[in-house]
């Protein structure tokens, strides 16, 4: 079979292929491993390429093929860079992990795994997960495959941009402030930040351990429903992980019921701040579930302006905590000095990029002794606010619609003057995080070529209604899945 | 803009990070540091005081592990790929300096 | 010459007794292992990796909090301590800050024979940290070694309020908290292998000057605890009578010098920037599991010594040796539950058993002796069967070979000489070999009877009835005269 036959397929489809044995795992990998390699050099999503190690366990499986097929069996899985994955680099996009690789899996890398994924590899990412263009990775950037002057989006640009460009079926992604969503809309894929606490964080690297939550980047709706089946679900590894089964597509309400949602607006989030067209898209959208007679409610969200610098606060702080373990005592580089501070200080130094260093400081900064009233514990009490805005609201409705971003994808190199308007980028995608509601982004249609990201927002666990939502809004919609053709300039 | 955060202070915030900078970074980075802060100085227009914090979005009770020991099969593994490793231990640059014997007595 | 006022405060470190570390599942059995080799993502700080609690680690901290008489919080939540170390491998601690498990508690002891009383501020738990070498042959010239074996074992940090006024009081406070922590199994309480440490807050004030605080560190025995503390007494009082200044700082203490040495304060104060744990949920302690710890402490030291006191009518010399370990004390009631002569058994521990014990090196638990089979030797000596002399003899035997005295008695062919017969004629020898002696006796020296009844002794081996031997040596030397 031929890598275009794949283009709307989702993971079902691959899974009855293998059922009916039309095409075997190794096969499959291979398809998707000369994919990789006639799309790499122009778009450098991947970091690590699995290759000898994926072939292998692809014929593994090839000759050893069961009965009952699991339900990723056969399937290849992009990893986002940032999540261990047991003998294979985990690199976080630093040089300071440039050598390291994992002694252990992360409990989503076991799932996949145990349900039969096979890893292809890892993908490029901000340093760790700092940033939204992917040009924060230490390894260069990733281009977008819709239009390889302009950027994927980050921090898990990798991951957007192989499923975008297929160079992977699908993939796992990180979202702290917006790391999944983001991309996703910049590639015109679909990305899930779960509910906080429904998927495991054991062994995806922290970057802010109370924001950080691991999530599908995948070409169809359906496809987050089954990697949300395999991935979430407590895990006696991880205390924040909340104590509930896995998802399952039963917790889905029926079409019937789903068109009886009400859905609410947001008028913060409709702001002179988003690009025309971005919000005439997201308009065009509701006015298609308007036509099917959904009800529509404008609600506020007060504290939307507040949420940015919260956040910035907050993840920050715990980010400057969760990098101190990289001293070049354990693992990781290590640059030899005169004495133990010496090699402290170099090996931090040499080892962390700009954006990184800059975090680290401003979150040592706001939890230093003086500031930590000022600043941190200010930061926790306005994450109150948000979280607070967004009960009220889901209270007048059951779920939100608003853009997933402001401004379309960014040419890379594009350096904004002011660091401040870059943080900017991620005002959308902030407030839920800080909130810890699930939110997902979906593609709802394309301007010159690029796409549009729209966001589904909803109480906390009920991603059955945020996903029921979204499998519909895709179908309405019944835009085509991206295969770019990887050309200088535009695609699509 | 006003300068909320000095030089002096970033120095020690950048001692307490164990990064170095040169002195053109250390401007560089009080500029944007001082950048953030000052847009910080927006949520002085909330009423924060009756409001609780929220470190922690979990809720419920967290689970607990039995006290039962389970060996790790991986520890050969990461000291093979430690930067420096003699006698089974991770080696550092001698622990000698005055202030960092003190550390060590200081700590926990 | 003015009068100082000595104010010292502790601040303990134990090592709970758990099987698993604080937030992983390796094991804690540290002492004597290759380096290294107990460890885990989770206690080696590797990326992704992240903190479970022990539940048991919750048990006997609140065990400790309760028996100190601590307030429980309703709830409670660890915090990040940040600090740069390398055996510290995640450049954090997880302790507790401002919600400690415990807080306002206190603790009784006796100190020279007075009791007293120290309040508790807090008792917090935490995770240790790992081990450094800076000497062996493994080690390359310049370098110290990292062993992780430790990193996560839990601990309790109990701190006192500054309500001790002499190095004694001090070492006997701790010496009460370690007794305390053994009774209630909450750690083994062992300060040369490092599972107790303490530090002292030291100051001395009068009526005209207000206290420097001075923190000593580095003490590894009680001894130390009260040797360093008498030193820092004098050296402090020696600086204010000369008028000149005490430094708040903190001093380790150099045992083998026998001083304390300024650690030179370090320019910048530490800024350890506490803040919330986010990868630990904050988690309440259910009245049901402090009910049920409560119920099931163990009684404690200072409750027990009453009770030895009032039930068996020991004087608080002697239930205050008998309860110092909670093994001994037990030992000592399980003994009178075969021989219900408290103030007999009692002698013989802190006597013969101690000394046994000594030199053979071992505690009473490793031993070889029962308590019912010290039961039987003790009833042997009621019954007049051996003589004391016999006994003490014959427990030396029990507790290297742990034979049964009756087994010991019998193999040796020792048994009381009762025989009247047999024994005058041993005391007529006896008389007839020591002629001044018997003079003596008859001028009225009352000495030279007990030296008399020595020599039948050694005559028969120990064997003869002390009682028998001293009415016939009376009688056979009053028909002399
Ligand atoms: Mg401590
Ligand atoms: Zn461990």
């Amino acid at each position: 079979m031929k890598i275009e036959e794949f283009k709307d397929f989702t993971i079902q489809d691959y899974h009855h292929l293998l059922e009916e044995k039309k095409i075997s795992p190794l096969e499959l990998v291979n398809i998707f491993l000369e994919r990789i390699e006639e799309g790499e050099d122009k778009i450098h999503a991947f970091l690590f390429v699995n290759e000898e190690k994926a072939k292998n366990e692809a014929r593994e499986k090839t000759d050893n093929w069961p009965e009952e097929l699991p339900p990723l069996w056969g399937l290849p899985v992009a990893i986002k860079d940032n999540i261990c994955t047991q003998g294979m680099p985990t690199t976080c996009g630093s040089k300071m992990l440039e050598n390291f690789v994992s002694p252990y899996d992360a409990t989503v890398v076991e799932r996949l795994k145990a349900a039969g994924a096979i890893i292809l590899g890892k993908t490029n990412m901000d340093e760790f997960a700092m940033g939204s263009s992917t040009e924060n990775s230490t390894f260069g950037p990733t281009h977008n495959p819709l239009d390889l002057r302009r950027t994927p989006g980050g921090s898990s640009g990798g991951s957007a941009a192989s499923v975008c460009a297929l160079e992977a079926p699908c993939a796992l992604g990180s979202d702290t402030g917006g790391s999944v969503r983001q991309p996703a809309a910049f590639c015109g894929v679909v990305g899930l930040r779960p509910t906080y606490g429904r998927v495991p964080r054991y062994g995806v690297v922290g970057l802010a351990s109370s924001l950080d939550q691991a999530g599908p980047i995948t070409r169809k709706v359906e496809d987050a429903i089954t990697i949300l089946e395999v991935i979430s679900g407590k895990d006696s590894r991880d205390s924040t992980c909340a104590p509930y089964p896995p998802f399952s597509r039963n917790e889905i309400p029926s079409l019937e019921d789903i068109r009886k949602i009400k859905v609410g607006v947001p008028r913060e989030y409709f702001s002179s701040r988003v690009e025309k067209v971005i919000g005439e898209k997201i308009q065009e959208a509701l006015g298609k579930l308007k036509g099917e007679g959904v009800e529509l409610v404008e609600v506020s969200l007060p504290h939307t302006d507040y949420a940015l610098e919260a956040y910035y606060i907050v993840a920050s702080a715990e980010a400057s905590s969760n990098l101190a373990r990289y001293d070049g005592v354990m693992y990781g580089l290590r640059v030899e000095g005169e004495d133990l501070q010496d090699m402290y200080f170099e090996t931090r130094t040499l080892g962390f990029g700009k954006e990184v260093k800059r975090r680290i400081i401003l979150g040592t900064y706001s939890l230093s002794s003086g500031h930590y009233d000022e600043y941190y514990l200010k930061s926790m009490k306005v994450r109150t606010l948000v979280r607070k805005d967004f009960e009220e609201a889901l209270k007048q409705c059951n779920l939100l619609i608003t853009p997933t971003t402001p401004s379309f994808p960014f040419f890379l190199g594009e350096e904004t003057q002011d660091l401040y308007e870059r943080y900017t980028d991620d005002i959308f995608t902030i407030p839920s995080a800080l909130a810890g509601l699930p939110s997902l982004s979906l593609n709802c249609g394309y301007e010159g070529g690029l796409p549009v990201g729209l966001q589904i927002i909803g109480g906390p666990f009920e991603e059955g209604k945020l996903l029921g939502l979204a499998l519909w809004l895709e179908k309405l919609l019944a835009l085509p899945s991206p295969f770019p053709e990887l050309k200088e300039g535009r695609g699509q | 803009m006003k300068e909320v955060v000095y030089l002096s202070e970033l120095e020690k915030i950048a001692r307490l990070s164990k990064l170095g900078f040169s002195a053109e970074e250390l401007q560089s980075f009080l500029r944007d540091i001082n950048d953030i802060v000052a847009h910080f100085e927006k949520l002085n227009q909330l009423d924060l005081q009756d409001v609780s914090p929220t470190s922690h979005l979990g809720g419920g009770e967290p689970p607990f592990f039995s006290d039962e020991p389970q060996a790790w099969e991986g520890s050969e593994e990461v000291l093979k790929g430690a930067p420096w490793v003699a006698g089974g231990y991770f080696i550092v640059p001698r622990i000698v300096d005055k202030e960092e014997k003190e550390n060590e007595d200081r700590r926990i | 010459m003015s009068d100082f006022t000595t104010t010292i405060g502790l601040e303990v470190h134990c090592q709970l007794l758990t099987q698993a570390k604080m937030f992983c599942r390796c094991s804690t059995d540290y002492i004597g292992k290759e380096p290294n080799t107990l460890v885990c993502p989770v206690c080696l700080g590797l990326p992704g990796s992240l903190p479970v609690l022990n539940q048991k680690v919750v048990e006997l901290a609140l065990r400790a909090a309760l028996a100190l008489h601590c307030q429980i919080l309703p709830q409670t939540l660890f915090h990040r301590k940040n600090y740069f170390y390398p055996d510290l491998p995640k450049g954090y601690q997880i302790s507790q800050y401002n919600l400690p498990i415990g807080i306002d508690g206190f603790l009784e002891f006796y100190s020279q024979g007075v009791r007293k009383k120290a309040r508790i501020r807090r008792i917090h738990i935490e995770e240790d940290a790992g081990k450094l070498v800076h000497e062996g042959a493994f080690l390359p010239p310049g370098t110290s070694g990292v062993d992780c074996n430790r990193c996560g074992i839990p601990l309790v940090e109990i701190v006192t309020e500054p309500d001790l006024s002499s190095p004694e009081e001090a070492r006997d406070c701790l010496m009460m908290l370690r007794n305390i922590v053994c009774y209630l199994e909450v750690s083994d309480g062992n300060m040369e292998e490092g599972s107790l440490r303490c530090d002292a807050n030291i100051s001395l004030s009068s009526s005209s000057l207000t206290g420097v605080k001075v923190e000593v560190k580095n003490m590894n025995s009680f001894r130390s605890v009260y040797r360093a503390l008498s030193y820092e007494v004098e050296r402090q009082r020696k600086l204010l009578e000369e008028g000149k200044p005490v430094f708040q700082e903190t001093r380790h203490w150099d045992e083998i010098k026998g001083v304390t040495v300024s650690a030179r304060g370090k320019e910048e104060a530490e800024d350890y920037r506490y803040f919330p744990d986010p990868d630990l949920l904050p988690f309440s302690l259910k009245t049901e599991m402090i009910e049920e710890i409560k119920s099931g402490l163990l009684e404690l030291p200072l409750e027990k010594e009453e009770r030895f006191m009032t039930q068996y009518e020991l004087s608080q010399g002697e239930a205050e040796i008998l309860v110092q370990d909670r093994e001994i004390a037990d030992f000592f009631e399980d003994t009178l539950r075969n021989f219900n002569k408290p103030r007999m058994v009692c002698n013989w521990i802190v006597t013969e058993v101690f000394r046994n014990l000594k030199e053979l090196g071992t505690t009473i638990s490793r031993a070889k002796i029962t308590p019912s089979h010290l039961a039987e030797l003790l009833k042997m000596v009621d019954r007049k069967e051996i003589s004391g002399t016999m006994a003490k003899s014959v427990l030396e035997e029990m507790f290297t070979s742990g034979a049964r005295a009756r087994e010991i008695v019998t193999r040796r062919g020792m048994a009381l000489i009762n025989d009247e017969k047999e024994l005058e004629n041993i005391v007529k020898e006896v008389i007839e070999k020591n002629p001044q002696s018997v003079a003596d006796y008859l001028s009225g020296k009352e000495k030279a009877l007990q030296f008399l009844i020595g020599q039948v002794m050694k005559e028969t081996r120990g064997q003869a009835d002390p009682e028998l031997t001293r009415n016939i040596l009376i009688k056979v030397l009053s028909s002399e005269e």
